[in-house]
């Protein structure tokens, strides 16, 4: 996400949590660390036990320096106060004369086990922090090359089946205008071409969905003429929703309004799509068009059973299916509406009309009206 | 499909590097009458092309070697021959800049072969028509009668301003073709007013009132979305 995109982002269904936020959250304490913070303080005595036959009890505090500094290589921060704390005890109890007591003589003493501790505990917090920033430098990187693999991989994986789908349908297209086809043969060729067709559409809203996912789509507003959006975006699907009656309801003195043309056209698209697959044919499907107080709204309604109402808010998120969906669909199409209406800074919603049926509504600024040159006849 | 009635059959280079799309047009065009060479890359593409000669061009954007932009505009420093561009959705921009680049036209894969056919062919009749232009336009109910600035529809003439006018001389010359926004703006408006697009909203929207039998679904003035407009003859 780059740029002027990225706010208008965080609420959209296709960028709620990122990986990132989810991998970096910090992590609950890890007791185990202390259990091993302790494993070592002993194993360092003993040692130390041993060694101090050769070595002076001053010396012996460096050993149990070394060992912090190792072991902030391997755990957080609370280990670190924790075996900083219990190696200087351990020191003053075990090796700090007299032994076997608490008791700490001479003030150099005393200082050495002040400065012992505070170095102790600097130095194993600089390496922890050290570390846990490389680890974050790491994960970030990974995270940044599994995204940018996965979508480089969407890519090829889409161009891959471009190219076959294109030739499916062109070669049955071809096939299909073929003259002496006996009739089996030319409904045959009609069904490759539709099937085509309908893989073209998933690949092309896997591709936007991948594309809003990673911020590719940086809308490019201008000037429209909302009556032909509508017209556009009707006469793109009119395949789809041949088995409807549609009714387009515009309201009076449509403005020029600055949009996006084909991304809107795609949104209003894939709602038409859906109205035409999630209702019996017959039933008809309403487009209507008309200027709210500062917003433009294009309505896509239909009578066929309507949504469930529990799932209003959550059928634009991504990959979401209504329960009592028809089988078949990606559960795309309206994620990509949403992600394609809020790139633009407008609003989509989703209800149930009174009388059955479902209604999806875009609401879009309308800004001022642009200037335009007079002439008359 | 139906066999070209002309004599001697058009010559079609295809520049494109999957060698299935390269199978699919060469047995549609053959089957159409053409006569077709091709070229799995943009290098190869421009020395076919430059070999020998072709009445048209159907190039691929998407080239692994030079891009197929960069192709066009090698070709348009020597040759006039029409080219048709192939390219994929959410290109707009690419499509944009080939048609400003001067590409002919484009077909957005996947395509329909009688779609991509009546494109050739409305090419190769505009290149065959060259700058000479014929006193009287007619498509459909549409007469336009250039010597006396006389528009009629269905027999009935049609008050057209002077810029209305401009505006659908400018799409009959280019018939067939795609214009973009800018360009269309260039001509009728001049290059100060290439980004005011609402101009050609406005007038777009008049001219289709006027000519269109049915505004709402125009059959003439066709949109091109988020690349420009389509004056269709037939």
């Amino acid at each position: 996400m780059s740029g002027t995109m990225a706010p208008r982002h965080e609420k959209s269904a296709l960028n709620a949590g990122t990986g990132a936020q989810r991998i970096l959250a910090p992590q609950g304490i890890c007791w185990g660390h202390y259990e091993v913070a302790f494993g070592a303080f002993v194993a360092v005595s003993l040692l130390n036990l041993w060694l101090q036959k050769w070595i002076g009890y001053q010396a012996i505090a460096l050993v149990y320096l070394l060992a912090i500094v190792l072991l902030a290589l391997f755990v957080g921060r609370g280990p670190i106060l924790f075996s900083a704390a219990l190696t200087a005890i351990g020191w003053s109890f075990l090796f700090d004369p007299p032994p076997y007591s608490f008791h700490i003589a001479g003030s150099y003493d005393k200082m050495m086990l002040v400065t012992y501790f505070v170095v102790a505990l600097t130095v194993g917090q600089l390496t922890t922090r050290l570390r846990a920033q490389r680890e974050a430098e790491i994960k970030a990187k990974l995270l940044l090359e599994s995204e940018r693999l996965g979508r480089t991989l969407l890519n090829s994986v889409s161009h891959e089946f471009r190219t076959p789908i294109a030739t499916i349908i062109g070669a049955a297209e071809g096939l299909r205008a073929t003259a002496g086809l006996s009739a089996v043969q030319e409904n045959l060729a009609t069904e490759i071409e539709s099937a085509g067709a309908r893989l073209n559409r998933v690949v092309q809203n896997l591709l936007s969905a991948s594309r809003l996912q990673s911020g590719q789509v940086q809308p490019n507003p201008d000037w429209c003429d909302v009556a032909d959006l509508l017209g556009t975006a009707l006469r793109d699907v009119e395949n789809l929703t041949a088995g409807h009656p549609i009714e387009v309801r515009k309201g009076p003195d449509l403005p020029l309004v600055k949009l996006d043309f084909v991304l809107m056209q795609q949104a209003l698209g894939n709602l038409l799509t859906n109205a035409a697959v999630h209702t019996p044919p017959g039933t008809p499907i309403e487009v209507g068009a008309r200027i709210e107080g500062p917003d433009l709204v294009l309505e896509v309604s239909d009578r066929g059973p309507g949504l469930p109402a529990d799932q209003l808010e959550r059928i634009f998120d991504l990959f979401h299916r209504a329960p009592t969906a028809k089988p078949g669909g990606t559960g795309l199409g309206l994620a990509i509406v949403k992600g394609f209406i809020e790139a633009q800074g407008g609003r989509v919603l989703a209800a149930n009309r009174p009388g059955g049926g479902a209604l999806f509504a875009i609401r879009m600024p309308a800004a001022d009206a642009p200037d335009l040159p007079e002439e008359t006849l | 499909m139906t066999a070209a009635t002309t004599e001697t059959p058009i010559s079609a280079l295809l520049i494109d590097d999957e060698p299935q799309i390269l199978r699919l047009l060469t047995i549609t065009l053959e089957a159409n009458g053409y006569r077709v060479a091709t070229a799995a890359s943009g290098q190869e593409g421009i020395a076919a092309a430059a070999q020998r000669r072709h009445d048209i061009i159907i190039l691929d954007l998407g080239l692994p070697d030079l891009n197929g932009i960069a192709v066009l505009k090698q070709l348009r420093e020597w040759t006039q021959t029409p080219v048709i561009i192939l390219t994929v959705q959410d290109e707009e921009a690419d499509k944009i800049e080939a048609l400003d680049s001067g590409a002919d036209d484009f077909i957005t894969k996947p395509f329909n072969t009688g779609e991509l056919l009546a494109r050739l062919r409305a090419s190769l009749r505009r290149a065959d028509r060259g700058r000479a232009e014929e006193p009287v336009f007619r498509a459909g109910n549409l007469a336009v009668d250039f010597s006396r600035r006389r528009v009629t529809r269905v027999g009935q003439p049609v008050k057209l301003t002077a810029t209305e006018y401009a505006l659908l001389r400018l799409f009959i010359q280019h018939a067939g073709k795609v214009l973009t926004h800018r360009h269309i703006l260039r001509e009728i408006w001049g290059p100060e007013h290439e980004q005011h697009t609402q101009y050609l909203r406005v007038y777009v929207t008049r001219l289709r009132e006027k000519l269109e039998a049915d505004p709402a679904s125009p059959a003439l003035l066709l949109t091109e979305p988020g690349v420009g407009y389509r004056f269709v003859e037939a």
